[in-house]
């Protein structure tokens, strides 16, 4: 199957891309991709609503620009540059750029720096033990429960199911602090290292306390799907169709594709996928508290077969000095595919591109808000679990 | 209903009584670092002088392992002033200037239960004009200048600026800090702060430790 081009840029006159879910580059014969233009026209009957880019309760500065009746979208646009930090890799030594990559999505961190740490290692033949990327996946899937816990948090809160979303924000804060006491840091930073990782790690006390916060997250989807005003609320809200989109949004319309299905770290740990039929902030709801079950079915396993890691002191990165050779390819973080591509010359990044899937959600969601009712705007914005910070433009 | 009440009373309390009481958690690299520069140490933001680590620069990369080890203490919050007249009640505007999301999400983990911020006068609002407190985060990118400058001139008296993590302080790895432009009245060290540590700065600002 052809799937999207997720990076596609001219060099020496030739046009190449990045497919999701590929580590190959390839010649393209397509267009660049163009950014998303939307007229948005106020007329008699139609006002535009500004809304952002701080306030109004956004998690992360963003500005749109809504095109309404009062009742209905009738069309969006959004700028997310205004909090563009201009980040630049090109020149970087390793370490340096590792830390930068690390804080494009501070809330994915461990995505980001296993696909930068896997695409260093690549770029210059260093093989790593199962064990670290045991440690890598369980961190993403860690992260992904964690992710997944606060968007149903923002979900319920927003349907006004306090009680729910309180008890959500109670377990994602539990899941932060053992995070935190495990890997020393809640957002695990500074663990990945290009051919290991950068300190010991012992999770020999994480298996209860993680087991006890899914099980009890269990029983909280199980009464919110019980729930006739949660459900109201989220149902049919923002249904988003388009194959652009991107992890929990994509498998929300049914489409049975997640990055993790083909990725090597994955080999052996049967992920286990879930999908929704009606593409709604409801369908993408169930798909994410479903990829909760099979995240902690994932580090279950891992968790059998480790808990000691230690730290890799052959993680030198003056072994990583490059060609200045392309290499590229992806992870499926918590709100979908990330594909990165880079190369390295003398120690230092000469080359870098990514692309995030906030970029993508935001953009089918635009797109798929004509016509909903103003008052949906919410509920299909939080069910995204958007990053802005993500979407910025690497120079 | 009757499943959210059973559920409630099942867990019991788990709010924290801290600042009365300990805190209960501190995320090991949220504190800063202590050891000292015998060995090789590269910090990648300058941030150890003299085998001191200065708190607003860390970003918690822990790079300065094993030399350096986290103090596991809430780091020192620098404040230049205080306003008890905010001690009962104070409303906070989180206002993202340029972050990779951490912080934002660490400032909202206030509102768990664990820490239960109502418990201590302090809620959330969506609009400066209606904010005592504004809890800046991220390095200062172009676009948010206008938008952070607005926001302060539109809140009420008295007003605290807060500059929370790393990015916000000094700019960290990322960027320039957002003093560029703002005075801070209290600096909250981290990359990102623990929520324990923001709250011990918000009780601090408003003197009440
Ligand atoms: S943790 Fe990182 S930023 Fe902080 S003092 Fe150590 S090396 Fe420097």
């Amino acid at each position: 199957m052809i799937t999207p081009a997720r990076i596609v840029f001219e060099e020496d006159g030739k046009i190449f891309a990045l497919r999701r879910y590929s580590e190959d580059l390839e010649d393209f014969s397509g267009d660049l991709l163009k950014k998303r233009v939307v007229d948005l026209k106020p007329s008699e009957k139609l006002s535009l609503f500004p809304y952002g880019p701080s306030a109004g309760g956004f998690t992360e500065s963003i500005y749109f620009s809504i095109l309404t009746s009062g009742e209905k979208i009738e069309a969006m646009n959004y700028d997310t540059s205004l909090k563009d930090r201009k980040i630049s890799l090109s020149g970087k030594d390793i370490l340096k750029a590792l830390l930068i990559t690390e804080r494009i999505n501070g809330i994915h961190s461990a995505s980001y720096s296993s696909l930068f740490c896997d695409l260093m290692e690549r770029s210059s033949g260093i093989e790593i033990s199962q064990e670290i990327m045991d440690l890598r996946t369980l961190m993403m899937e860690m992260e992904r429960i964690s992710h997944h816990l606060f968007v149903a948090g923002r979900l319920s809160g927003g349907a006004s199911q306090n009680i729910a979303s309180m008890n959500i924000y109670l377990l994602r804060e539990e899941l932060l602090r053992i995070t935190g006491q495990t890997f020393g840091h809640r957002y695990f930073f500074g663990i990945n290292k290009p051919g290991g990782i950068g300190r010991d790690i012992d999770l020999s006390n994480i298996y209860e306390k993680l087991e006890s916060i899914v099980t009890e997250y269990e029983e909280i989807y199980r009464t919110l799907m019980d729930s006739r005003i949660f459900i109201d609320r989220t149902d049919s809200t923002a249904i988003i169709r388009d194959e652009m989109a991107a992890g929990p949004v994509l498998r929300g319309f049914g489409k049975n594709m997640d990055g993790r299905l083909q990725h090597r770290y994955y080999n052996n740990l049967n992920v286990r996928i879930s999908t929704g039929d009606s593409g709604d902030s409801l369908a993408r709801y169930v798909v994410r508290s479903e990829e909760i079950f099979s995240s902690w079915e994932i580090v279950k396993k891992i968790l059998d077969r480790n808990t000691r890691f230690n730290m890799v002191e052959e993680a030198k990165i003056d072994k990583i000095q490059g060609t200045g050779e392309k290499i590229s390819g992806y992870m499926e973080t918590p709100s979908g595919d990330l594909s990165m591509i880079l190369s390295v010359r003398s120690g230092k990044i000469n080359f870098f591109k990514y692309s995030s899937p906030s970029l993508w959600n935001l953009r089918v969601f635009a797109d798929a808000m004509k016509g909903n009712n103003f008052a949906d705007f919410y509920f299909g914005l939080e069910s995204l679990g958007l990053c802005v910070s993500e979407t910025g433009d690497i120079r | 209903m009757k499943a959210w009440f059973l559920r409630s009373f099942k867990k019991g309390i788990v709010t924290s009584s801290f600042p009365s009481g300990k805190n209960e958690s501190l995320s090991p690299w949220a504190t800063t670092p202590a050891g000292d520069i015998s060995g090789e140490v590269n910090c990648p933001v300058d941030a150890i002088h003299n085998d001191k680590v200065d708190s607003g620069k860390c970003i918690s990369c822990g790079i300065c392992f094993p030399q350096f080890k986290p103090s596991l203490q809430i780091p020192q919050i620098t404040t230049t002033r205080v306003e008890k007249s905010l001690s009962k009640s104070m409303k906070l505007y989180i206002f993202d200037s340029g972050t990779c999301g951490a912080c934002n999400l660490e400032i909202m983990a206030l509102n768990s239960p664990q820490y239960d911020m109502n418990r201590l006068g302090l809620s959330f609002t969506n609009t400066p004009r209606q904010a005592d407190a504004i809890m800046v985060t991220g390095v200062l990118t172009d676009g948010m200048i206008d938008p952070l400058k607005a926001a302060i001139d539109s809140m009420a008296s008295p007003k605290i600026v807060f500059a929370v993590g790393a990015c916000a302080i000094s700019g960290g790895i990322m960027g320039k800090s957002i003093s560029e432009i703002v005075g801070l009245d209290v600096q909250v060290p981290g990359c990102p702060p623990d929520p324990f540590v923001i709250m011990a700065a918000i009780e601090k600002a408003r003197g009440r430790i």
